[in-house]
């Protein structure tokens, strides 16, 4: 393969550079998204447990 | 097996979690395999030297842009029609991968054109149909993240995803209906597509390769409203 694309090397590897970056802004904001959204449900979780452990002492009182 | 159950966001959850992994996997092995045909199989062509090799990003690019503005409107219409929350989810997490798609192949599409056609953009039907595209995912994007109530915001969407996606087949049948200066089709459905098939191949696996990629994103983003929406629907529930 030439390196250079015949000439064309930034037309070329532009492209694919540029593609690259779009993808890569997608991936890492929707990796800082998923991270938000399974921390917010961990903490829904542990609130919900909080919630039925307090229901449950109080029935037994 | 009930597969209705599965229209519920919160049935629908863990079956995305479980399917992301078979879609995401197979897009990256497709995009190195692709990369490796497009730049180390296909020939050099004969008119635009090595310039063509963008067509292998600029081509799958566009048609994703196109067909996930068509699926982005069938969604949002269900989700309209049939007050689905799930198929409006969908629509909305489908809207920026679209878009995504989209400005790529602007973006390869001027870069293609500065060496072959000497000019990086020209007010031409195909470029300035697919400049809509994009305006109107942007516009969808953006229109539903002005209003507030998810409701009214998914059936707003739906009515500019729904009108806009008669500029779909004007991008298709732009370069037969109008001269203009972007190429005709080289694949079509019915005919015999007009180039080597070392160089179709290496576009119809960057293509496949799109596509996987584009499921994985969409249920991840998918997976991050319905988290985001339940909480909202949860927490507005606990306040009224």
């Amino acid at each position: 393969m030439d390196w250079s694309m015949g000439g064309y090397g930034f037309y070329v590897w532009g492209s694919y550079f540029c593609t690259a970056v779009v993808i890569g802004l997608e991936v890492f904001s929707l990796v800082k998204r998923k991270r938000a959204c399974s921390h917010q449900v961990k903490e829904d979780k542990q609130e919900k447990v909080r919630k039925a452990e307090s229901s449950y002492v109080a029935q037994a009182r | 097996m009930n597969l209705y159950k599965y229209a519920s966001p919160t049935a629908f959850y863990p079956l995305a979690g479980k399917m992301i992994p078979w879609f995401a996997i197979p897009a990256a092995l497709l995009f190195i395999v692709g990369l490796y045909v497009g730049f180390f199989v296909a020939p050099i062509d004969a008119q635009q030297g090595d310039a063509y090799r963008i067509m292998f990003i600029h081509v799958p690019a566009a048609w994703m842009g196109m067909l996930l503005y068509v699926l982005m409107a069938i969604y949002a219409g269900i989700g309209w029609a049939f007050n689905a929350r799930l198929s409006s989810m969908m629509a909305s997490s489908i809207a920026t991968t679209g878009a995504l798609f989209t400005f790529i192949s602007l973006v390869t599409g001027a870069l293609w054109g500065k060496p072959t056609w000497g000019t990086y953009w020209v007010w031409d039907a195909r470029m300035t149909s697919t400049l809509i595209l994009l305006f109107l995912y942007i516009g969808f994007i953006s229109l539903q993240a002005s209003i507030d109530d998810t409701r009214r915001a998914d059936r707003a969407g739906a009515v500019l995803a729904l009108v806009g996606v008669i500029n779909v087949p004007i991008i298709y049948f732009s370069v037969q209906w109008w001269n203009t200066l972007h190429q005709g089709a080289t694949i079509r459905i019915l005919n015999k597509p007009t180039i080597v098939p070392k160089m179709l191949a290496a576009m119809l696996i960057m293509l496949a390769a799109c596509w996987l990629y584009s499921v994985a994103v969409v249920l991840i983003r998918l997976r991050c409203t319905i988290v985001e929406r339940e909480q909202n629907a949860a927490r507005f529930a606990e306040a009224t």
